[in-house]
């Protein structure tokens, strides 16, 4: 980010250096990211007023959740996180393979975190345990939580968490294909990488929604 | 680069206390203690791997910003929730346990020991 | 600004950003915020139309108790949507979205704002939760009022799914152009315009931007849990599936409290700006009024359970609720001194523009007032649900914002377009909105604090008086507004061409752009040597802003 690349072919008109678009975008980013945190807040404030009411039946039902899971999930995840940042390291340093072949780990990562996640969500729907009415658990794990007043509650609210982290995830796996195609098409140096920066703020919100989802729904 | 892997590290490193910590029972000291080492754990992330910590500080404000609202919206509305009913003129019942006895099933009455009975008073 | 030359108009000939590119997709598909503030704009104006006309509808059909034109289904529809429209799709995105992105960055000396991709992106999205509105209307049903309460609304038809989607992508709209102007004005002020050079239009912006962006997507995940409570029945805000009505009240007031100042924090921006230039008076205590904007923003997180007093929330949570809601008054209280002390010993000139912030100012204080009396939990307790809610609302948001709307409208009017209007016509519109306005909802005030309880279809006969009374008032208030209207299209084909700086205003679209302004706003880059408000540096020394509207103060 050098005063040298004031002329640089993505300096949109508007903006007079490429310094102040970086900025621009980045400040955006991180607004667009609290919006992020304020969305899923209605989901946290939900499942503190339920615990605080019904504390016994959320201590139970943590678990039912496979803490193995979860765990494993939470590192492929942190896992993911590092490579976003190691990518964001080597265009600095103009690396476009490092780029390319860390944005495509996190792809995998990514991958295997929702393949887990489906892992989990099938399991739970052939024992009958539906988000909201469909609730009606049955088999040896779940069936006696069948008639635990406010298990549906909790099973509700594991699956809308989840559920839109996991749109999240799988957002970001979208997006970090088209980084991995523009940056092997070589659009990317240290003199230009927001969109590799910007992304990556996005994927590490992602992940530390995550880091406070997996102890409050698996662990407590 | 030296310092993501660090930083890496000592989010694994973290991720496997949570779990012990959560075998074990601490009693009161349960949620308290997960929730600190996720704290602890976003904090990483978010000053290493985000970068906050070398960044513009406006980005830091907006981001304190976010959790301050949210605290807000969280504390705020348990002034509500965790104190319904303090001028006793509510009925302490509701419609799901009204439900419950009309049908009058055998359901209800198998766990009323565990949670039903305890579930409502705390409304 | 030190180089107080606008730009000659050689007029005909002058490339402005309305005559450089013509054909239909040079508009749909403008990145100029200029172009899109004027989308904003049209788009708007027929959702005020068509909402309005449902306002009407409303008041003919309370005329007199009973059945008067529409059945009773049909009437709660009516308000239902009248009040959808009006707050989604009309005031929350009308001075920010119209004003917001035409003025705000001119008056930054920035070429545009530092997203116009995000911007116009912004508009469509809008305009998808618009459709989705329209659809749902089409399906019928809705008749939740626009507050959506559980556990009636999740047990509504499907078309209640179009709606809470419509909403949920609306939001989305109000969060980008949020995000947009907070980045634009934190990095594309022109050289020179420090926070304390801002003009106080761009500090509301910039108030009402956070707000949006804290606030609105709450409303988009409470959207989201009423769409899934309805189809799959999640319990979280059903009480027969073992949830919280009230938490969803909660949710809900998280935004829609906030909103409110989204409504009214951009009006009184505008408000600030009309006082200066024409009480030719710098504003006064302009620190005050641009944090109290912050402060009002911030404050209003803290306040939303006043509309639940009666819902059955804990006392400790109404008495906290009702000891901040008191605090409102505080920063609100500030603006209006200020407001008042800006015109003493200026040079007040009663041009329609400001008229029209007189009447804001006499209007708005009336809604302060009351909501001040509705924020006394016992008084509450008596007046929650009556018309003196219905009437407070109004007086704030239509009273308020509208009336500060019009106003601004009038005012950038010529910079906007590039013609004058007819001044005696504007009065004229403003004067039959004033009273038009007064006598149809003061008298709610009185209806209110006799009992009458608001949305109710049918009414006891010793409230028929004072309802007819109302709806006469709504047709004056209905008069004014089309006179409005007819002002502004008779000054687009037949108004006279307008010079750059018609009012003598001092912030950077009045001195250094031309009426209209060319397409990239500024022919250089303008630098800010002083305020907003320094009115004086173009009253002695420039002969354009001199030669200027200045007549003496006319009786109005």
């Amino acid at each position: 980010m050098s005063t040298a690349s004031a002329h640089h072919p993505k300096l949109q008109h508007h903006f007079v250096s490429m310094d102040q678009q970086f900025d621009a975008s980045k400040l955006g980013m991180w607004l667009f990211l609290i919006t992020e945190i304020l969305l899923f807040s209605g989901m946290f404030v939900a499942y503190t007023v339920y615990r605080v009411w019904h504390p016994e039946v959320f201590e139970a039902l943590s678990g039912a959740l496979d803490w193995r899971l979860g765990g494993v999930n939470t590192l492929v995840l942190l896992a993911s996180s590092f490579t976003v940042a190691a990518s964001i390291h080597h265009i600095q340093n103009d690396n476009r393979k490092g780029l390319v072949r860390n944005v495509i780990l996190t792809i995998i990562f990514a991958g295997v975190f929702m393949f887990i996640k489906y892992l989990e969500y099938s399991g739970k729907f052939s024992h009958g345990v539906f988000p909201g009415e469909a609730y009606a658990p049955f088999g040896d794990h779940y069936g006696h939580y069948a008639d635990v007043p406010y298990a549906p509650q909790f099973f509700s609210i594991y699956f809308v968490m989840t559920g839109i982290h996991g749109v999240h995830v799988l957002v970001g796996m979208g997006i970090f294909a088209w980084l991995a195609f523009r940056g092997a098409r070589g659009d990317f140096s240290s003199e230009y990488y927001t969109p590799v920066e910007l992304s990556g703020l996005y994927w590490h919100l992602v992940d530390i929604i995550w880091i406070f989802l997996f102890p409050l729904l698996y662990l407590i | 680069m030296r310092t993501l892997v660090g930083v890496f590290s000592g989010l694994i490193v973290l991720t496997i206390l949570t779990v012990v910590t959560s075998r074990i029972d601490l009693g009161i000291l349960n949620v308290p203690l997960a929730l600190t080492i996720a704290i602890g754990k976003a904090s990483l992330v978010v000053l290493f791997f985000m970068a906050l910590k070398w960044d513009n500080r406006v980005n830091g404000i907006v981001l304190l910003l976010g959790v301050l609202f949210v605290s807000i919206f969280l504390i705020f509305t348990l002034f509500d929730t965790a104190f319904r009913g303090d001028l006793s003129n509510v009925d302490d019942t509701t419609i799901m346990d009204m439900e419950r006895e009309m049908t009058g099933g055998d359901a209800a009455a198998d766990h009323s020991e565990d949670g039903s009975a305890a579930a409502p008073a705390d409304h | 600004m030190s180089v107080a030359t606008a730009t000659t108009e050689i007029p005909g000939k002058q490339v402005t950003y309305l005559n450089h590119e013509k054909s239909i997709k040079s508009w749909l598909l403008t990145l100029d915020h200029k172009r899109i503030g004027l989308l904003y704009m049209s788009t708007i104006v027929v959702v005020f139309l068509a909402a309005g006309i449902l306002a009407l509808l409303v008041r003919i059909e309370l005329m007199s108790p009973g059945r008067t034109i529409v059945d009773a289904q049909t009437y709660n529809q009516f308000f239902s949507l009248h009040g959808i429209l009006m707050v989604f799709l009309f005031i929350v995105p009308s001075v920010p979205a119209i004003l917001g992105n035409f003025i705000m960055p001119i008056q930054l000396g920035a070429i545009d704002v530092a997203f116009p991709r995000l911007n116009l992106a912004s508009y469509y999205i809008y305009m998808v939760g618009g459709v989705l509105v329209v659809a749902a209307m089409l399906l019928g049903q809705i008749d939740t009022g626009w507050t959506f309460y559980t556990p009636y609304s999740s047990r509504l038809g499907a078309p209640i799914i179009f709606m809470t989607l419509a909403i949920f992508i609306a939001g989305f709209s109000s969060i980008l152009t949020g995000i947009n102007f907070i980045v634009t004005i934190h990095k594309m002020r022109a050289p020179g315009l420090t926070w304390n050079r801002l003009p106080l239009f761009v500090w509301s912006i910039y108030a009402t931007s956070i707000v949006q962006v804290l606030a609105t997507p709450v409303i988009g995940i409470t959207m989201l849990l009423l769409l899934l409570e309805k189809t799959l029945g999640i319990g979280i805000f059903d009480p027969a599936l073992g949830g919280d009505p009230i938490l969803f009240q909660h949710f809900f007031w998280f935004y829609s409290h906030p909103a409110v100042y989204i409504m009214i924090l951009p009006a009184f921006g505008i408000i600030s700006d009309l006082m200066g230039t024409f009480s030719r008076h710098e504003v006064m205590g302009y620190k005050f009024v641009a944090l109290s904007s912050v402060a009002i923003a911030f404050l209003g997180f803290l306040v939303w359970g006043h509309h639940m007093f009666v819902s059955g929330q804990s006392a400790v949570s109404s008495i906290v609720f009702s000891l901040i809601t008191y605090l409102i008054g505080i920063p609100t209280g500030v603006k209006v001194i200020n407001w008042v002390g800006t015109m003493y010993k200026g040079s007040v000139s009663l041009k329609t523009p400001m008229l029209y912030a007189l009447s804001f100012l006499f209007l708005f204080s009336i809604g302060g007032f009351t909501g001040v009396m509705l924020g006394v939990l016992g008084v509450d307790i008596h007046l929650h649900d009556t018309y003196f809610v219905v009437a407070h609302f109004h007086y704030v948001m239509m009273g308020g914002t509208v009336v500060a709307l019009i106003g601004g409208l009038h005012y950038w009017w010529p910079k906007i377009t590039g013609k004058m209007y007819n001044e005696t016509a504007g009065r004229i519109a403003c004067a039959l909105i004033f009273i038009g306005f007064n006598v149809t909802f003061f008298t709610q005030f009185v209806l209110g604090t006799k009992g009458m309880p608001r949305r109710y279809y049918d009414y006891q006969p010793q409230y028929a008086d004072l309802h007819a009374l109302s709806t006469y008032g709504s047709w004056i208030l209905a008069a004014g507004l089309f006179l409005v209207l007819f002002t502004f299209i008779h000054s687009l084909m037949r108004g006279a061409a307008a010079p750059s700086n018609p009012w003598g205003g001092a912030s950077l679209e009045w001195t250094h752009t031309s009426s209209p302004p060319s397409p990239h706003n500024f022919d250089e880059q303008p630098i800010v040597t002083h305020g907003p408000y320094d009115y004086h540096h173009y009253y002695h020394g420039d002969g354009q802003s001199a030669e200027a509207e200045l007549a003496p103060p006319s009786k109005a």
